[in-house]
This record gives structure tokens, sequence and C-alpha cells, in this order.
């Protein structure tokens, strides 16, 4: 290590560049200033009182929570559909069907916002959390299927047959083998697309007129300067908020590789 | 070694085709597996073996032909409604579960009470050497003792017929020669018919009562052990089981079962073809077990006939030893083991020696 004092700077550097400006968020939050700007002001716990005083903040929250959630477990169901049958089975057009399913993850997200937008609006449905969530399963089941498949793959197929084989029926034996071992898979799909769904702007911004989504309203408070140390009390709230999600993600997923006996092979913390 | 021909059919093999897409992977299987037999399926990887094991398990749809299961078509029965029970060559022991949960995991539509399940279960571990080991989690267990929990597994449902996939071939070689005597023991002792796949004709030997060698999705020859050893039925057959020197040979006369043909480094043979196999049409050659051959040392006189030779290569094993011999100034090389016992020492390479040997041992391959 001693060898590369390069490397090691370009590391350190790197590492600056991705989260110092993470850090500026809750440095500035407790900031006894409206101007973000060094030096620091004196410590205040105000942007954090007025964050928690503003009710549109607050219902902006409540639909972005009720989209997260409706999202991922919209796009988790049907990633496990997807990755199972494509994991397991042969069936006529399966890979231009799978490269369908996974073509959202390159599509520009502004044109698949706008087409979908387009087609709403031609078919006379109304913009609401509904058609948001719609919008995000499109772009998060990609997302899904993939970590699913992975999860789906490492599956011993003999596991299954030994269920079969033993009395059980293809039903049962998915609830009792094959739910179990892939759980880990099936946690880290709705993490993920939670995740996804929660911070996703174009097709929350294009979908949900009217509706206060916290994405959309971040961003619309941002035009009041005297708002903007509110948002970074907020920010600093959802930067806890997806630390303790990853933690508790990571454990889950240690917790079930020492259940099943396997080797760690790294997760992302 | 032989097996009683009065007991009743447990499987039926009629005319079974299987194809994968263009690919003939059994080619018409036909055959009959006794109950209570110990029955293998032996040939190299690829040869269908494994296929035919699991058209009887339920997870191959054969493409032609019937499988019979204890009498009954098994055609369009599920695995899951089956009679037989598998270990499968990964075991697949459910990682998630205890050893006792996985031991009991086929009880669980079982209509007796819980305690009689676990007695259940705990008289199967009982069985197969666990004893004590139920509540164990299932994945910090010994490639050995998954093997068991596997085999405890599928005899708790007390199959007709097991099922045994390569059961053997993850283990070390002293692990799986106690195995082997350990699953003849608790075949006995449970009167399942085992049916048993393997590649290792050693172990097939071993454990068979009757064994079908199996070659590009044919069963080549279907016998006990003795007489596939001593009587195969193809050069492919001798080939693959055991060592067999094969010798070019020319036929000379041919009168009912008397044949005479001339072996290379041999010499003139008479031979008595009524036990050998038929004729396939191959270039003429005789086959001899290196166990037939006998290297004389000074003081011995040849019981049949003798044949002068040259050493070659010399491979010591400790309790015998094999010898490379180019026969009566030929380039005919055979393969002969002898015993090693004291006062008869290890010969060197180069080493004119007199090789003593009997024309009943000779198999004609034609």
């Amino acid at each position: 290590m001693k060898k590369a004092p390069l490397l090691r700077s370009y590391t350190l550097f790197y590492l600056l560049f991705l989260y110092g400006p993470i850090i500026l968020l809750p440095i500035f939050a407790f900031n006894d200033s409206r101007v973000v700007a060094f030096p620091l002001q004196g410590f205040t716990l105000q942007w954090f009182g007025e964050m928690a005083a503003d009710q549109n903040l607050r219902n902006a929250a409540w639909n972005s929570l009720i989209i997260a959630l409706s999202v991922a477990t919209l796009s988790t169901v049907l990633g496990i559909f997807a990755a199972r049958a494509s994991v397991r089975y042969r069936f006529p057009g399966k890979v231009p069907v799978m490269g369908l399913i996974m073509l959202p993850l390159v599509l520009p997200e502004m044109i698949v916002a706008m087409a979908l937008l387009v087609v709403l609006l031609s078919i006379q449905i109304p913009l609401s959390l509904f058609t948001v969530i719609l919008g995000q399963v499109l772009i998060c089941t990609p997302f899904a299927v993939a970590i699913l498949t992975s999860a789906f793959q490492s599956l011993d197929k003999s596991l299954e047959e030994a269920a079969l084989d033993l009395g059980e029926t293809p039903w049962s034996t998915f609830r009792l083998i094959i739910l179990p071992l892939v759980m880990p898979g099936i946690m880290a799909s709705f993490l993920i697309c939670f995740t996804i769904s929660f911070d996703e702007f174009i097709i929350a911004n294009f979908l949900g007129s009217g509706q206060p989504i916290l994405s959309v309203y971040i961003f619309g408070q941002f035009r009041f300067p005297a708002k903007v140390p509110s948002m970074l009390a907020l920010g600093t709230v959802l930067v806890l908020f997806s630390i303790i999600l990853l933690g508790f993600a990571e454990y889950m997923r240690r917790r079930g590789i020492a259940k099943a006996g396997g080797k760690d092979s790294g997760g992302f913390l | 070694m032989t097996f009683s021909d009065d007991r009743p059919t447990m499987i039926e093999f009629k005319d079974v085709h299987k194809y994968y897409g263009d690919y003939h992977a059994l080619r018409g299987i036909n055959g009959t597996i006794k109950a209570g037999e110990f029955f293998s399926l032996l040939g190299p990887s690829g040869c269908g073996k494994t296929t035919l094991l699991r058209t009887i398990a339920g997870f191959e749809d054969i493409s032609s032909g019937v499988v019979m299961i204890d009498g009954k078509d098994a055609a369009g029965m599920p695995a899951n409604v089956r009679p037989t029970n598998m270990v499968f060559q990964s075991y697949a022991i459910f990682p998630h579960m205890s050893v006792a949960e996985n031991v009991g995991f086929g009880l669980r539509k079982d209509p007796r009470s819980k305690e009689e399940k676990a007695k259940a279960v705990a008289e199967a571990l009982e069985m197969v050497g666990l004893k004590g080991y139920g509540n164990r989690a299932a994945h910090a267990l010994s490639g050995g003792q998954r093997q068991r929990v596997a085999l405890a597994r599928a005899l708790i449902l007390k199959p007709k017929v097991l099922l045994l996939d390569e059961p053997l071939s993850a283990l070390d070689k002293k692990m799986r020669e106690h195995m082997q005597v350990e699953l003849i023991k608790l075949q006995r002792q449970v009167g399942i018919t085992f049916i048993l796949v393997t590649h290792d004709q050693e172990e097939a030997l071993v454990m068979s009562d009757r064994i079908a060698v199996m070659f590009e999705g044919e069963i080549a020859q279907l016998a006990d052990p003795e007489t596939l050893y001593r009587r195969p039925a193809t050069r492919k057959v001798a080939d693959f089981i055991g060592t067999m020197n094969f010798i070019p040979a020319e036929i000379l006369s041919e009168a009912g079962d008397k044949v005479e043909v001339d072996a290379k480094g041999l010499g003139r043979v008479a031979l008595d073809i009524s036990q050998a196999p038929a004729k396939t049409g191959e270039t003429p050659v005789v086959g001899l077990r290196p166990e037939t051959l006998t290297l004389l040392y000074d003081d011995q006189k040849p019981t049949e006939r003798e044949t002068d030779g040259v050493i070659d290569e010399v491979i010591y094993f400790g309790d015998m030893t094999y010898y490379d011999v180019y026969l009566g100034g030929t380039d005919v090389e055979v393969r002969l083991s002898m015993r090693n016992v004291p006062g008869r020492p290890v010969l060197d390479v180069g080493t004119k020696v007199r090789v003593a040997w009997s024309p009943s041992a000779l198999v004609l391959f034609r």
C-alpha cells in the first residue's frame, strides 16, 4: 500500500468528491443563517422546526411514501414472475420479451414520461398518484428483474426437485423452498425500487399534476431562498433515512447468507 | 452375487426413447428391475444414465415407450405422487432448515401427530448414523453428513424405490469406500429397491446385484457384476469395466463352438466360444484380464500355456505390482497384475520373463 501514494490520494480525492457535498447538507441544516455560505453563524434547530411545521411538505412526503411503497411492491412482484420465468422456463419469444422488459433501463426517462403523458391524456385517464405509480413501475421493474434474476439463478434446481420428490406440489414447493431462499433478493429488490421511486423526479413531475410529491416539491421550494435552509434540513433527514434503510438491507442480507450457510461475497456495505 | 429371478418386477422399461430437440438421449431402453434389488446404471458421462433415472423419478418426460413402476404405467404421474424418492448428486439439503426439518420435510402432509413424526425423524437419523444431529443447521454439516441427511429424508417416506444419483461422487476416497459398505448394509436392512447411477465401475461392481452398462443412450449389457467382468458383451463394455488387454487375433478355423485363432504374441489357441459375445463385425481381438496372466519365477512351471516376454514398465501399488510386458518378441504389450508376496521380489524393467496364461480366460471379440 505504501508503494502507491498516488493511488491513495486519488482514492481520498474521489471519496471526498463523492460525499463532500452531502456532508455540507447537515452542516448548513444546523447553521443559524438563511444564507448558505461559510463562515458558519451558530447552531440552531429552527430549520427542522420549519420543516416539520410545513403542511404541504408533510402532504408531499406522505404521497411520496404511498407511491414508493406501491411501486416497490408492484415492481418486485412483477420482477419475481419475470425473473422466475426467465431463469427456469424456455418459451417462444423469450429473448425479445425479456429485452423489452429490460428496455426502460436504457430508455431516456424523459421520453418515457412524455409518451405516457400523451397516451394517458388521449385515453382520458386523469393524472393522479396512480398514474405516477404506473409510470414508475415501468422504470423500476427492470431493476427488480435484474436483482431477482441473479437470486433465482443462484438457487440449485435440485432443491425444487427434492421438494417435489418429497410430495409437495409446485405451488407449495415455491412457498416452502423457493420463496424463503430468494427472500434476500426480494428484500433487496424492494428497497432499491423504493429508493428509486422516492427520489424520482421526471415521471412524478409529468404524470402527477397538481399532487404534491416530495421530489417535485423540493425542486419547487428552491425557487424561494428563504426556504432553502429547511430544504437542507429535509435533505439531512432523508440522508439519515437512506443510511438506516441501507443498513437494514445489509443486515437482512448478511443474516440471509448466514442462515443459508453461504459465503459472503460482499454486498454494498 | 447372483440374484434370484423369482422376485416381482418393480421397474420395467419398454422401448423408452427420449429426445432433447434433435438430440436422441435414450435410444430404446428395455429391461426390468426387480423388487429389493440393488441395481446400478453405469456409464460414462452423457450416456443417458441420469436421464433414465430421472424418468423413473418423474422429472423427465419420455418421448415414447413405457416406464412401469410397481405394475403401473408412470406416464402422466407427477413426481410428487410416485412411490420413489431420490438422493440428489448435490444432496439438495434445504439450507434454511435444520437437520430434523429436512428429514421430516416429506411428512408435512402425514396425518400422524407431531410427537410421532418427531419419533420417525429420530429413528431415520439413527438409521443413517446421525443420532442427536436433529437440531443442527443443515448447512453446518460435512459432505458425508449431508449425504446421510439426504438418505434419511428419502427413506423416511418408505418409498418402493430409492433413486441415487451419483451420491458418492462428491466424497473423498476413504469416505466413499466407507459409504459404499454402509449403503449396501442399509439396503439389506430396509429391503427397498435401490437404483444407483454412477460412472465409477468399481463402485458399481462393489455395490450392485445387477448392473446396466450404458453407452450413448443404449444399454450395452445388463448383467450381474461377475458376468460383466468375466464375460463382457462387447469390447466397449470390456474396456469400461476394469482393465482388459486386447490382443489382435486372426481366425484360422471355426467349427461349432470351437474356434482356432492366432493371437499375436500368444500363438495358436483353440477357444470354446459357447459363452463368447455375439458377432459384431469388429476386427477380431482376444481379451485378457491382467490377473489371468501370471509371471513365472525361475522355480515355477506353467500350468497351461507359457509365453516369453520382456518387462517394459513396472507400476508398484504396495500390495500389488502391475507389469507391462511385451509378448514373445512382438510389439503386443499386455498389463498383468501380481500380488506382492515374500520371496517374490518386484522385477526390474528390461527383465526377460515367462508369462503363464490359460486359454479359458480369453474372451473373443469379433
